[in-house]
């Protein structure tokens, strides 16, 4: 069990699964996926290309017809009771698509009135998103980054609880990206759920309460942002700087300790210390001085790459061969991983 | 549903191939009364002269030399077991009508129809039949000028209402924008019959106004030349009908546009299907005999000109052991026409309706 599964759910899906067919056979999409997002905050939804994020995403949305499994947005069953629960809903699913030959206002017009949006809420989420300046002009001479934040305004018309944002920041400035960031980061602090696929781990990491990390179709891992990434661990990893002299000393009296103990040149790694000030005071007892002590808490890209490293063909993930940041991934002991090979849990 | 309908029907206006549409139209009613200018055209004092001078020049001959060609025709039907009269013996005798240029008609003439078609063969003791094809090649849908010819102008215009239905939702399977509407109205048979509703009353005003500037930019060609003919209250009440007909089948073909668009997805390979239908159908359909009747062009010809006839080889063999093949035309009904073209657009509309309800939509 996992702790988001305390508290009412915005979405939640069990066993999910779909397969395509092509010439070459069936392909797994999805399989048995579980996934609960919890109502309020951002969720970060990772995973490798071909992870099953978006055909996840398509199924909550009933663009996809799941082969198995149920799935419930607010507790209505999709796509079943869709229609019910469709205006809390607000998704982009993938890159932004309207009509190119229309204005951006036309477009979000006909959305509004399908809908039977207020006439006057087109505007304002125009205005929301800062195209009021660009609003006569056709999607079609629209920036990459102006087309994302039309879609975003899109999902606003419906002044929706739920927001799907799938890879939202594709294609994206350094700029666009903080400002989409910043964008679903005030939805979540309004009170509203944002659900957010996407490659970049920072982004989701500078923004996400909770996330789940899905790898060929299964779900590996889910919580807490902090738990996953060490915060809620029992140990943590430290490095310390001491006068060259007393490198070996610091060593000794460490290992002595019993802490694991290795050094990367001029520095020491000490792993498994319930906290820094063990540290220190193990080496000061013995008039050992420090000059720099660090605790190294690792990253969820390195918890990214630690999960779904072994997920991909050839055993690469879609990073290829960035370096990792930070230390190993701790153990996420107030997170729910899952193996693979054993498929998300029951 | 409603909502939807009207949300549609805006777009349907605001998009540019509808627009394009509207300029197609006009350039066919522009070259349709060009065309016009042509036919409407009396003959000159010039054209009458010169054909006088020919029929005079033929009754001199005639005259000369007519005892003994008629006497030659006599035998030569005698010879063949034949009346005179089924040689056309007693009709050798040039006339002046024969060879004055023919001024044609807003309204055709009745006369020059029976010049074009003669006397249809049909089956033997079935009178309904010939009065029938009678009827139809009698209509004021066929001739040479006037509304004779808007009959085929005016397919073009079902025809453009079939294209704007197809691009109508193949502009948006393509662009992605399918999926963005779903996730607003996920009810997809309603999506589906909001676009169909839309494409055939969207094109309503398309068909209509371009049959309306056909008709009245050729009539008033025709009355600016004095060349209106017999015009009636019952040739307008014919117009009137065939422009009912004419909305009917633009509604029902934009319908089945939306169709082929959702089935194929691609407007090219919508219209390309439909443009090898009809191909085929009029390369290849003589070939088909009775089967003929069930072709989607001939149903639509029947349905907007009120009857088609279609015409099947009868071959049998004669009393001296000689294989003959005889044409006899056939006729499909209005109503029939009009049928087969409901049912067709009904199949494919249920087939579109469940491929959409179950299709993955990327």
């Amino acid at each position: 069990m996992t702790e988001l599964d305390g508290g009412d759910l915005a979405i939640e899906t069990r066993g999910l699964r779909k397969t395509y067919r092509s010439v070459r056979g069936r392909s797994v999409g999805v399989e048995g996926l579980d996934l609960r997002v919890p109502v309020g905050g951002v969720h970060g939804f990772l995973g490798p290309n071909g992870s099953g994020k978006t055909t996840t995403i398509r199924m909550l949305l009933g663009l996809v017809r799941p082969d198995r499994g149920s799935a419930r947005i607010f507790g209505h069953e999709v796509p079943k009771r869709l229609p019910e629960v469709v205006g809390r809903v607000g998704a982009i699913v993938e890159s932004p698509k309207f009509f190119p030959a229309f204005s951006a206002r036309r477009n979000l017009r006909l959305l509004a009135d399908a809908i039977g949006a207020p006439a006057g809420r087109v505007d304002a989420v125009i205005d929301q998103v800062g195209l009021t300046g660009r609003a006569k002009d056709r999607y079609r001479t629209y920036s990459l980054g102006m087309k994302q934040r039309l879609a975003i305004a899109a999902t606003l018309l419906k002044d929706p609880d739920l927001l799907i944002f799938d890879e939202p920041t594709n294609g994206l400035d350094p700029a666009g990206i903080r400002e989409i960031r910043q964008t679903m980061r005030g939805l979540a602090d309004q009170g509203k759920t944002v659900l957010v696929s996407s490659h970049l781990l920072a982004e989701v990491e500078q923004i996400a309460d909770t996330v789940s990390i899905v790898a060929r179709g299964r779900l590996v891992a889910a919580g807490r942002v902090a738990d996953l990434i060490g915060g809620g661990s029992a140990t943590r990893s430290v490095r310390l700087r001491v006068a060259p002299q007393d490198l070996t000393i610091a060593t000794s009296v460490l290992e002595t300790s019993g802490l694991l103990v290795r050094r990367e040149h001029d520095a020491i790694v000490v792993d498994g210390a319930a906290d820094a000030a063990q540290v220190n005071r193990a080496l000061g007892e013995r008039g050992v001085w420090v000059s720099e002590l660090a605790p190294l808490q690792a990253d969820l890209e390195s918890v990214f790459l630690g999960l779904t490293a072994h997920e991909t063909p050839g055993g690469h993930t879609h990073k290829g061969d960035r370096t990792r940041r930070g230390g190993p991934p701790p153990e996420p002991a107030h997170a729910a991983t899952h193996g693979p090979a054993t498929g998300a849990d029951a | 549903m409603s909502r939807l309908l009207r949300v549609e029907l805006r777009r349907l206006w605001a998009r540019q191939v509808t627009r394009w549409a509207c300029v197609g139209v006009l350039v066919l009613v522009a070259l349709s009364t060009l065309a016009a200018f042509g036919t409407a055209r009396p003959p000159s004092d010039q054209d009458v002269q010169a054909a006088q001078d020919a029929y005079a020049s033929e009754l001199e001959l005639w005259e000369d030399e007519g005892d003994q060609w008629l006497a030659e025709c006599e035998e030569g039907a005698e010879a063949e077991g034949a009346s005179p009269e089924e040689w056309g013996c007693d009709d050798m005798a040039p006339r002046l009508e024969n060879y004055l240029p023919p001024t044609q008609t807003f309204v055709p003439d009745a006369d020059q129809l029976a010049m074009m078609y003669g006397d249809p063969e049909v089956n033997a003791g079935d009178d309904a039949t010939a009065d029938a094809v009678a009827e139809i090649q009698g209509s004021v849908w066929n001739g040479w000028g006037g509304l004779g010819t808007l009959d085929d102008v005016s397919t073009l215009l079902v025809l453009v209402a079939l294209v704007v239905g197809v691009s109508f939702v193949t502009a948006e399977v393509n662009s992605g924008s399918m999926g963005m509407w779903l996730t607003f109205e996920p009810r997809r048979q309603r999506v589906y019959w909001s676009k169909a509703v839309a494409a055939a009353v969207g094109t309503v005003p398309l068909v209509l106004v371009g049959f309306a500037l056909l008709v009245g930019a050729t009539y008033a060609t025709y009355a600016s030349f004095g060349t209106l003919g017999d015009v009636t209250g019952a040739v307008w009440g014919e117009v009137a009908a065939f422009t009912g007909r004419l909305v009917v089948a633009g509604s029902v073909l934009a319908a089945v546009g939306v169709a082929l668009g959702v089935l194929l997805k691609h407007a090219a390979a919508a219209v390309g299907v439909v443009g090898v239908v009809a191909w085929g159908s009029l390369a290849f359909g003589y070939g088909l005999g009775e089967a003929q009747r069930w072709l989607p062009t001939t149903a639509l010809t029947a349905w907007l000109q009120g009857g088609a006839v279609f015409t099947v080889e009868d071959c049998a063999p004669t009393a001296d052991g000689v294989f003959e093949c005889v044409p006899v035309e056939h006729v499909v009904t209005t109503a029939q026409g009009g049928l087969t073209v409901l049912a067709l657009a009904v199949v494919l509309t249920l087939l579109a309706v469940l491929v959409f309800r179950r299709r993955d939509v990327s």
